[in-house]
């Protein structure tokens, strides 16, 4: 199997436009799922009926094969970069909220009952204790569903998106290995190039942490 | 559903849409070149751009770009849009205003939007498409250019079973494997049609792919007896494979034409797309997909040559 | 919607659907075949693994950033790579699939034995137990509910993922999803991705089935 480099010289303007496509459904679906999840997994955390519920379908939602979602939003929102988002922001959220309920299980009563006899209101306990605290944990949900989703945007080449994705159906078409292989490289340094700022962004989110290391 | 990622040529498909009554009424008078041109003549508009949406194999590909090579040198902004899918899944999408022009093939879309249609002569094809297309959807004159579904057997497997024609598959009803896309499973032309007309009936319908690798490996490897084609891969010929002859006409003819979405359809585009499809021939798109398939060129770069040498960015 | 639901119930319903070499039965039995021996393949490659850097604690920081890089694995362009390289066969999907479930497998394994308390592996070796009996006996059964974890994340992958095996001409469920999608019969596609679903799950009760069995045997 030979890469022909001359073909990556001559197509680095098409693979960064690719790239970039693939990274922008990667990151909107994270953020979306994070907007989602976050109100979800609070009502979780307090409505102890609701978690299961909310757990058990996110559940469900992750046993679909990735490429039928795709599909059955055809009629919904036709071949456009919506439907691929969509689809990447459902997987997020089983990752998410899982997440997000346990970093908010996590925080120990005591923190609470303690915000709680200060007279601190819900909101705000949830606020500036709750959710800080359950940062690592909540951290540890986005980075796992980052390079999720950054491994999941090619499936959307068979809606005719896919970002790097189109680069495997291209070379499978015809029987041209160096676009595949380029396409594979280029996920996997993606996901470890997003890894490396999200980690970088914990770093700097939770500075009490750092202190006590 | 609007959301910050959503593609922007939606929100100019819809503007589009939206202005297509005030801006009918400029383009009036619609120049028809070859008087072939379809009964569904209403006044669209190019401006702010079009996308041209392809099939998933190639030849569709190096189609969709030479639209675009010409359409961008009559001024018109291009999007082409790549290996979006099947006719099952592009002619929604058309009429969803995903895509506003594909490059399509006459008998076989005339199959898709009528399957019990007859016509077989071009003329009559092009007329019955007029008629049978949904609102909102136009064919344009069609090309010289000829793509046709082929059934497709190796010389051996042709020998061992006495094949020539179609009707002779009949014989072995039951016995051997057909490999298709999937979408031929389903289509008149295709499983269902090869069952009415010629009383065909396989062993095995296998899902592969259109024309492309899976179904040439499985028909080199024998593990499908007889494989759906298309009459312009070189592979044909290079594998020495026959292709069955088809005394009913159940394959109609397959000129390439231009599927448009009457929002955009203007003398502009009528034009330009008129002049590629006089001059493309049926050798001349073979050898481009040859170049594309074997000698791994773009088809982008592919289509831009050939427009260029034949002199149809002037 | 409603009109989909209805039409999936007729699909589902149909007799012709269940029987015959491209019918129900036929792609559930091909799903199964793929689903569990890839992820048998990768519990044979991943459990050892986790096992062996959990003990020893040797290599984790490598064997883990390996791990997530395998979750960034595309497993479209992986399967179509292994294709372009070696022709037309299972392999492309199985290695495809054992790529998906080893992270799983091995970080949960490994998890699963740093959690177990540094105390209790000193104890038993103060008994005098020797390292592979520490890990038998002791670090294995405390482990073992975090592993079964791995196993059954990398199981529902599998499963699902499975699918891809059409897109390379085999069987398998996602015969349902592609064909559909190329005749654009969401029916088909739901009824697919409903099966798949379904597979999932039954084989994630049955394997936490064994794993309440396993405890019931170690606790007595």
């Amino acid at each position: 199997m030979n890469i022909d480099w001359s073909w990556i010289g001559d197509h680095t303007d098409d693979l960064t436009t690719l790239t970039l496509s693939h990274l922008q459904a990667a990151l909107t679906a994270v953020l979306l799922g994070v907007l989602i999840s976050l109100p979800l997994a609070v009502l979780a955390h307090r409505i102890r009926p609701l978690r299961g519920f909310l757990l058990g379908l996110s559940n469900v939602l992750f046993t679909i094969p990735s490429i039928a979602i795709f599909v059955l939003l055809l009629p919904v929102s036709g071949l456009t970069r919506t439907t691929t988002v969509i689809g990447l922001t459902v997987y997020t959220l089983v990752v998410l909220l899982r997440n997000t309920v346990e970093g908010l299980d996590s925080v120990p009563v005591k923190v609470k009952e303690a915000a709680k006899a200060m007279g601190t209101r819900p909101l705000r306990t949830l606020l500036t204790v709750e959710l800080p605290l359950a940062l690592p944990v909540i951290m540890a949900g986005v980075r796992i569903a980052t390079v999720m989703s950054i491994s999941l945007v090619s499936v959307a080449t068979y809606i005719g998106d896919g970002g790097l994705g189109q680069l495997f159906t291209d070379g499978f078409q015809r029987n041209f290995p160096t676009p595949v292989i380029v396409g594979v490289v280029l996920t996997l340094l993606l996901a470890v190039a997003a890894d490396a700022l999200l980690v970088a962004l914990q770093y700097v989110l939770t500075p009490w942490r750092r202190r006590r290391a | 559903m609007n959301l910050p990622t959503n593609r922007r040529a939606l929100l100019g498909g819809l503007l589009a849409a939206a202005s297509v009554p005030a801006l009918a009424a400029c383009s009036g008078g619609i120049t028809s070149l070859e008087g072939q041109g379809t009964a569904s003549g209403g006044g669209g508009s190019s401006e702010g751009g079009l996308t041209i949406g392809t099939a998933n194999f190639t030849e569709n590909q190096v189609l969709g770009y030479l639209y675009a090579a010409v359409l961008k040198a009559a001024g018109v902004e291009v999007t082409v849009r790549p290996n979006l899918g099947t006719r099952e899944i592009l002619i929604p999408a058309l009429k969803g205003g995903d895509i506003d022009l594909l490059p399509e093939y006459q008998g076989a879309l005339l199959h898709y939007v009528a399957p019990k249609a007859k016509a077989t002569e071009e003329g009559e094809m092009q007329n019955a498409l007029a008629m049978a297309l949904p609102a909102g959807l136009q064919v344009l004159p069609y090309g010289k250019a000829e793509d046709s579904d082929a059934f497709v057997v190796t010389r051996e497997t042709a020998r061992k079973y006495g094949l020539v024609s179609l009707a002779d598959l009949r014989r072995q009803n039951g016995r051997l494997v057909i490999g298709a896309a999937p979408e031929v499973k389903k289509r008149e032309v295709g499983a269902v049609g090869l069952k009415s007309v010629y009383g065909v009936e396989f062993k095995e319908f296998k899902s592969l792919d259109s024309s492309g690798p899976l179904v040439k490996g499985a028909l080199k490897k024998g593990d499908v007896d007889v494989a759906n084609l298309f009459t312009t891969d070189t592979d044909i010929q290079a594998n020495d494979w026959v292709v069955l002859t088809d005394p009913k006409n159940l394959i109609p003819g397959q000129h390439v034409v231009p599927l448009i979405a009457d929002r955009k359809a203007d003398s502009t585009v009528r034009k330009a797309l008129a002049r590629l499809g006089n001059a493309l021939t049926t050798a001349q798109l073979t050898e481009l997909n040859r170049q594309v398939d074997k000698d791994k060129k773009d088809p982008e770069d592919v289509a831009n040559a050939y427009a260029e040498r034949r002199g149809l960015l002037k | 919607m409603y009109e989909l639901l209805e039409n999936l119930g007729a699909w589902l319903a149909g007799g012709e659907q269940w029987s015959g070499s491209d019918g129900i039965a036929t792609r559930l039995a091909e799903h199964l075949q793929y689903s569990l021996l890839a992820t048998l393949i990768a519990a044979a490659i991943g459990l050892p693994l986790g096992l062996l850097i959990g003990h020893t604690g040797k290599g984790a920081f490598v064997a883990i950033n390996l791990a997530s890089f395998g979750r960034a694995l595309p497993t479209v362009g992986l399967v179509v790579l292994v294709f372009l390289a070696g022709g037309l066969s299972m392999l492309p999907v199985y290695v495809a699939l054992v790529a998906l479930a080893v992270p799983a497998i091995v970080t949960n394994t490994y998890a699963g034995m740093t959690a177990v308390d540094p105390d209790v592996k000193d104890a038993a070796r103060g008994q005098g137990m020797r390292g592979h009996q520490v890990l038998r006996q002791v670090e294995l059964p405390l482990a073992l509910p975090l592993i079964m974890t791995g196993l059954r994340l990398a199981l529902i992958q599998v499963v699902a993922t499975a699918t891809i095996a059409a897109y390379v001409s085999f069987g398998g469920l996602g015969r349902y999803v592609f064909d559909g999608l190329a005749q654009r019969d969401l029916v088909q596609v739901l009824g697919g991705a409903v099966l798949v679903a379904v597979v999932a799950v039954a084989l994630d009760l049955v394997l936490s089935g064994l794993q309440r069995l396993l405890f019931r045997h170690r606790t007595a």
